[in-house]
């Protein structure tokens, strides 16, 4: 509580007014600063309050993400950074070494936990032989990396890696078939033979 | 009467006839401070255990010394062995010399230390066996809790009945701050651990609150126990020792008056910024945002008349160890209380949240603020009561520099890890998708702070050990010189009528500007800004006509009030109270709307979850994801408040050292969480999660299940009779097709062990499902139907 600096009310700085067990109490005035960080505090409080809650002038957590959202929405459908995922362009890619360089990295941080990092399987099967589950062709790659197969474990990559890495990742698999590392895990699927594609 | 001890105070104005003699008891005292001396070493060495596992996994070598279950021992020993005892120490000696009376009852003093120690060593043998309620700061099961509020009542009988016989008419500023303390501790431990036992003579008990009420119920009390035990209790003791060991005044009592008032109604109104942007209603957010605001300059009060009376006796803080101390201990007192209000922005707690930035705030309080005033505490009081000086004051000098430099090691490397993972967890690519996508990327970065963390607390550990030394050489454990004092019996005098003073004019004043300011808060756009206008107009005249009264003559309205030791607990407890009420008593009377599609969890996935609470897996993943778009590329879509409705108690969690698993129900194949609770680093390079192996070989004990259910039923879960009595049969087939799936796979486990009930409770996260459907059409099985194999 601020209280107005009367000469005869504001106490002669450090004099003392209790004592107790040998321990003196001064009554100084509380520092102005002190005072007007508490005040602007509360200022502070009930203005945001108004504009948050009472008025709902600005958004909620839950509002600003909705916004973000949406701003993403309408970004990703004016901008096309990368080509569509043709069966022609995923197998220019699997021929470009920046792009089966970049897709190697992604794999080895991303997919080979499951895959193993030579791509011969682990808990997800091999990618280094014949047989497929969801199919070989690379659009089929393309697909199941980027959508995943939720039923079987396979998460949708896209959201989380973009388009490029989705891409690049496609076209780093591509060169494992046929690899047939050794320890890989027993075929799965139906089996279709490189020269088939 | 000694003369060693400079305490003692022999009131002049006592003429022989008049003059009682009192011989303070300062056995108590010496007695909770070598407890908690030796529990802080305790508590701390297991901080240094934890530190190491964080930093290098191996160091989980056993499944009851993992960090999930080391983790709630070493919070719990530091906070309520350590912090505790010193609290009671400090409260137990100077009480009785400011109410100028020996503590009431030696019986009751007894019955509470010996009860308190026996509260701690169960405490030590039942957290690492897993016995856990799973509620952060409160993990101790039901009858411990029992015995924590007895040992409790002991205390507050004791301390209220010295009060009531007390020769020293005004309460000091100490004083208040251990009322406040004893009333709100007791209301926060009692709320928050109401729990259904599960019956059957098992220590299980489930929270009778669920999701978002219990998250609500908990962070006010995590929350509040941060500000009635390991802050009140040492403002109180901060302000009998320091302005003791200065030989200086106290520098304002107005400010002490002003700062204690407003910390403890504010304080208890900030729980839910441990909650900022998670499903928790927004108004109850914003309510915890706006008080952990306000809460900022009422902290500093204490921090303020702490470094002010040490005005002009500063060339004194660098010779005398215990002065060091306490100007260490306030001025990390007043970094944290910066901190902590900062930290309670929303969009500040969007980056801490969830990261190391939090662990090291908290360290910060509890290293530099609770620490040290301990150790200045100790240090003053020890060769006092033994009658002694201090064994060396070049250890307990020591004993600071080492102190000092672990915790700035300890607060810098847990800032850059918690800054540096928040910035890399929302790091994203233009197309939004993300920069480090794989969790561990981010724990790998962080990796060298964990092992500077593990060296500034092996630092303070090694100067708690020092002055666990010094201390014993000093007389810790010798028996105390006792202190009598001669004192003069309060005269009966006729008091002020306590309605007068219920219905004085600054607590009308202070009722009717909150109640005015409150109706504004919950009104309109258009009438709000009226009500808080009429309420600062209220406040600004009611302020300046007490002013002008006061000038008037007569006793200050305080002065009054600290002389009636009832109406001041009763007042404390209704400032107290106020901010609790107001924010959980709605969250307890509405249901959210949306809970009607909820689902309880099948037999298996609920003993699956009472694993994964034992394990303490929530100490390292949270289950909340939060409405931000880097949160959700991550994670999946923002977490809902009807999802955790059945969860008692609830799993959002406070930390993430592992990503959040609120949608982790589907993301992998059963085979992939086998392996990775078998050995996480076989499948995350990197990884610093514990292995789980033994859960293979742990059996559930499927008797219990129908009980479990039937307890859980009590408290508002709806499972039906028929859940109950098919709860083992319905366990039984879904752990049969887990296990046969993964068999298939080549990993071989019963289906009746906790491994399997685990996955089972995984793969159930983030879904929906019916209760006892039938195996193959349960969430967490996988049949590849026959389109998917022709694909």
């Amino acid at each position: 509580m601020k209280s107005p600096s009367t000469p005869e009310s504001s106490e002669s700085v450090d004099r003392v007014i209790h004592e107790v067990d040998g321990i003196q109490e001064y009554d100084n005035k509380l520092p102005n600063w002190w005072l007007y960080t508490l005040y602007g505090a509360i200022a502070f409080a009930a203005c945001y309050w108004y504009w948050f809650e009472t008025a709902r002038l600005g958004a909620s957590p839950v509002e600003a993400y909705q916004a973000e959202m949406d701003r993403a929405a309408a970004d990703q459908a004016m901008a096309l950074t990368v080509g569509d995922a043709t069966p022609e362009a995923l197998a220019a890619l699997a021929k470009d070494p920046n792009a089966t360089a970049l897709g190697k990295q992604v794999f080895v941080s991303t997919c080979a936990a499951c895959h193993r990092a030579d791509g011969g399987g682990s808990v997800g099967p091999n990618l280094t032989d014949e047989f497929w589950l969801h199919g070989s062709a690379p659009e089929r790659i393309y697909r199941t990396i980027a959508s995943g197969v939720p039923d079987k474990g396979m998460p949708a990559w896209q959201p989380q890696l973009g388009a490029l890495k989705t891409q690049a990742v496609t076209a780093y698999v591509l060169g494992l078939v046929g690899t047939n590392v050794s320890g890989g895990k027993a075929p799965q699927g139906e089996r279709e033979p490189i020269s088939a594609r | 009467m000694t003369s060693i001890a400079p305490t003692a105070d022999v009131r002049d104005v006592a003429s022989p006839a008049q003059a009682a003699r009192v011989i303070y008891d300062d056995t108590t005292p010496m007695r909770f401070m070598a407890a908690s001396v030796l529990w802080g070493i305790v508590g701390m060495l297991v901080g240094v255990v934890v530190a190491l596992q964080l930093a290098w996994a191996p160091a989980n070598v056993h499944a009851t010394l993992s960090f999930g279950r080391l983790r709630p021992l070493h919070t719990n020993a530091v906070i309520f062995a350590f912090v505790g005892n010193m609290i009671f120490a400090g409260i137990y000696h100077s009480s009785q010399r400011l109410l100028k009376a020996r503590t009431a009852s030696d019986v009751l003093s007894k019955i509470h230390f010996w009860g308190w120690q026996l509260v701690i060593v169960s405490a030590v043998v039942t957290l690492p066996l897993g016995l856990t309620q799973g509620k952060e700061y409160a993990e101790l099961e039901w009858p411990i809790d029992i015995a924590i509020a007895l040992v409790w009542v002991v205390f507050a009988i004791n301390f209220f009945w010295t009060i009531a016989r007390r020769n020293e008419k005004h309460l000091y500023v100490a004083i208040w701050f251990y009322i406040a303390t004893i009333v709100t501790v007791a209301i926060l431990h009692i709320v928050n651990s109401l729990a259904i036992p599960v019956i059957g003579g098992t220590l299980k008990s489930y929270s009778v609150y669920g999701g978002a009420q219990d998250a609500l119920v908990q962070w006010w009390y995590g929350h509040n126990a941060v500000a009635f035990f390991l802050t009140t209790p040492v403002l109180g003791i901060m302000y009998y020792y320091l302005p003791k060991a200065a030989g200086r005044p106290v520098y304002s009592y107005r400010l002490s008056i002003i700062h204690f008032w407003a910390l403890i109604f504010v304080y208890i109104w900030a729980g839910p910024h441990h909650l900022l942007n998670t499903a928790l209603p927004d108004w109850a957010q914003t309510l915890g945002m706006i008080f952990s605001l306000m809460l900022w300059a009422p902290s500093w009060g204490g921090m303020l008349n702490g470094l002010l009376t040490l005005r002009g006796g500063w060339s004194k803080v660098r010779e005398d160890p215990v002065l060091k101390f306490f100007a260490a201990g306030v001025t990390f007192y007043g970094m944290a209380t910066f901190e902590g209000p900062l930290l309670s922005i929303k969009s500040v707690s969007g980056l801490a949240h969830y990261t190391d930035w939090i662990i090291g705030h908290v360290h910060s309080g509890a290293l530099g603020w609770n620490g040290f005033m301990a150790a200045g505490m100790f240090y003053f009081l020890v060769p006092r009561l033994a009658g002694r000086p201090l064994h060396s004051r070049r250890l307990a000098d020591l004993h600071f520099w080492i102190g000092t430099f672990g915790i700035l090691l300890y607060m810098v490397a847990m800032w850059v890890s918690g800054v540096s993972q928040g910035m890399m967890w929302r790091a994203t690519n233009p197309d939004g998708s993300l920069m480090y996508p794989t969790f561990v990327e981010t724990l790998i970065a962080i990796r060298p702070m964990y092992w500077m963390r593990l060296l500034g607390g092996s630092l303070y550990l090694l100067g708690m050990v020092l002055m666990g030394y010094n201390l014993v050489r000093t007389g810790l454990t010798a028996k105390v010189v006792e202190t009598e004092v001669s004192v003069v019996p309060l005269a009966r005098t006729p008091e002020v009528p306590w309605r007068d003073v219920v219905f004085s004019k600054p607590i009308v004043l202070t009722v009717v500007v909150l109640g005015v300011a409150g109706v504004g808060m919950a009104s309109n756009a258009f009438a709000s800004p009226l009500f808080l206008i009429v309420a600062f107009v209220i406040g600004l005249f009611g302020v300046l006509a007490i002013q002008h009264a006061r000038r008037s003559g007569g006793p200050p309205f305080h002065r009054i009030l600290e002389g009636r030791a009832l109406l001041f607990t009763v007042l404390s407890g209704l400032a107290v109270l106020a901010g609790g009420v107001a924010e959980i008593v709605p969250a307890l009377v509405v249901k959210p709307v949306e809970a009607v599609d909820a689902k309880p969890y099948r037999a298996l996935e609920l003993e699956g979850r009472d694993v994964f609470i034992a394990e303490g897996c929530y100490t390292c993943h949270s289950q909340m994801i939060r409405p931000m778009r880097f949160e959700t590329v991550r994670y999946g879509d923002p977490s809902t408040l009807a999802e955790s409705v059945f969860d008692h108690p609830f799993q959002w969690g406070s930390k993430r050292t592992g990503p959040d698993l609120a949608r982790e129900g589907g993301k992998y194949p059963d085979l992939w969480h086998y392996r990775h609770l078998v050995d996480p680093r076989a499948i995350t390079q990197g990884s610093n999660m514990p292995p789980y192996a033994h859960l293979s070989d742990a059996r559930l004990d499927l008797e219990r299940t129908g009980d479990k259910m039937h307890a859980l039923s009590k408290v508002g879960v709806p499972y039906t009779d028929g859940d109950i009595r098919g709860a083992q049969e319905d366990a039984r087939a879904q752990g049969h097709a887990i296990a046969s799936e993964l068999a298939k796979e080549g990993a071989h486990v019963e289906p009746d062990t906790q491994m399997v009930a685990v996955i089972a409770y995984l793969q159930r996260l983030g879904k929906k499902t019916e209760p006892g459907t039938r195996p193959a059409d349960g969430v967490s099985m996988k049949e590849p139907s026959a389109e998917e194999n022709a694909r």
